[in-house]
């Protein structure tokens, strides 16, 4: 009997599946903290695009836990972590072809970044 | 072999009706075949998910969004502190929509979303993406020369404009709440929310000015 | 991994193509196979990480040549193999048969 019946298939909609996990984790850092995100690259599945790696921005916010995907991608949802957003500013990340007055935000799992 | 033998389901409004299925419409139609016949799937699930984003998801929810936070202040407060929970007062949640956050465009700053990994994106609020947005060009662009994209989509936005870019590689979804044009004082909810398309709302385009 | 879909910054992609009234799906089987994403998650076949992967282990050639919704078919059916769902060249069989009876 397949499990997802056309009954099932509004609720399935509308309630999703956040990956945001309920775990007491403090926060590595903070709104206004420099970070520096690592330079790797693994062999597997990642959230953390080669343009950031080696980059150094700015933490705008902490959205809270949730499960790292570089993880997760072995079956289930673990590794629950603070995910925060950080500015990086365009001249930084492509030097003197970057536009004029832009910025990058992206979302890093607390192990994509390392205090500046 | 239900799905099989009333294969119409799948190639029924097939403009290639006359001709053999094309090699992917096949492989899709064998491999829906299969897990029907394992018992993993029920077709009428499919039928059901397709009808929901043909007809009850799209950027008109998201549009709705932008109309009440244009029109009721303690709103718009609301949904850019916890967007997720704001959308969800009008109803709209779910899948790629689990945690969604909303940033605001100004006379200083313009917003503009992409997902360069994938093709992540808010489909609670806006349906399911455009293919432009999943499309190699936007997504290796949009980061590196925003601003020429926007001169590609007709947004001449002057360098006093601070442009940000949120590229949503993790599952954080962005919707990008436009900036109310000018000569729309008085205005309901429902004549401003025509106003909202759904590039507004990704970010690539200024929402409608009034008509006349 | 450093795959082809890690797309940010890369030049020369040609123009950003846009079109008008754009419907959810241009093709039927587009929906079927979005509808397969459900079914298959449901299933509990694979998680979203899981999915997104298979998409990213394509070849960079095939990757750029085809779309969306053929992405995804390619991640369903390298998962299900991978998982044991599907034998290998199941696929392959049924396709065949299907053409004989008259597709």
């Amino acid at each position: 009997m397949p499990a997802l019946t056309p009954e099932i298939v509004p609720g399935l909609v509308a309630g999703g599946a956040s990956c945001r996990m309920d775990a007491e984790i403090a926060p590595r850092f903070k709104v206004g903290d420099r970070v520096t995100a690592r330079i790797v690259n693994p062999m597997s599945h990642t959230r953390l695009p080669r343009y950031i790696r080696g980059k150094t921005g700015t933490v705008a916010r902490d959205h809270g836990v949730f499960a790292l995907p570089d993880s997760s991608v072995c079956g289930v949802h673990s590794d629950p972590q603070h995910v925060y957003s950080v500015r990086f500013e365009a001249d930084h990340l492509w030097g003197e072809h970057a536009n004029a007055n832009s910025s990058l935000y992206i979302d890093l799992f607390d192990v994509y970044i390392d205090p500046a | 072999m239900t799905i099989a033998n009333e294969g119409s389901s799948i190639m029924a409004d097939d403009h290639t009706h006359n001709e053999p299925p094309s090699d992917t419409a096949m492989r899709v139609k064998a491999l829906e075949t299969l897990l029907t016949e394992k018992g993993l799937l029920d077709p009428a699930a499919i039928d059901a998910l397709v009808e929901t984003y043909e007809t009850r998801i799209g950027p008109r929810n998201g549009a709705r969004v932008v109309a009440r936070a244009w029109t009721d202040p303690d709103y718009r407060q609301r949904l850019l502190e916890d967007g997720t929970k704001a959308i969800a007062e009008l109803g709209f949640s779910g899948v790629q929509g689990e945690d969604m956050v909303v940033v605001e465009n100004t006379g200083d700053v313009h917003n503009m979303v992409v997902c360069t990994l994938c093709s992540c994106y808010p489909w609670p609020t806006l349906g399911l993406p455009p293919i432009w947005f999943k499309s190699a060009p936007y997504r290796a662009r949009a980061v590196i020369d925003p601003r020429g994209v926007l001169k590609e989509f007709g947004v001449e936005l002057s360098e006093d404009v601070e442009l940000r870019v949120w590229d949503s590689n993790a599952e954080l979804r962005y919707l990008v709440l436009p900036q109310r044009p000018a000569g729309t004082e008085g205005m309901s909810e429902d004549e401003l929310a025509e106003l909202v398309s759904r590039d507004s709302m990704i970010g690539t385009a200024l929402a409608d000015a009034p008509a006349g | 991994m450093n795959g082809i879909h890690d797309m940010g910054g890369m030049q020369c992609m040609g123009p950003i193509e846009r079109e008008e009234n754009e419907p959810a799906f241009h093709e039927t089987w587009e929906g079927r196979v979005f509808g397969m994403f459900f079914t298959n998650f449901a299933e509990g076949h694979f998680n979203v990480d899981m999915f997104r992967h298979g998409i990213e282990r394509m070849g960079p050639a095939e990757y750029l040549e085809t779309s969306y919704y053929e992405h995804w078919l390619h991640s369903f059916e390298t998962l299900l193999v991978e998982r044991g769902v599907l034998a290998e060249g199941e696929l392959e069989e049924k396709i065949a048969s299907l053409r004989e009876a008259g597709g």
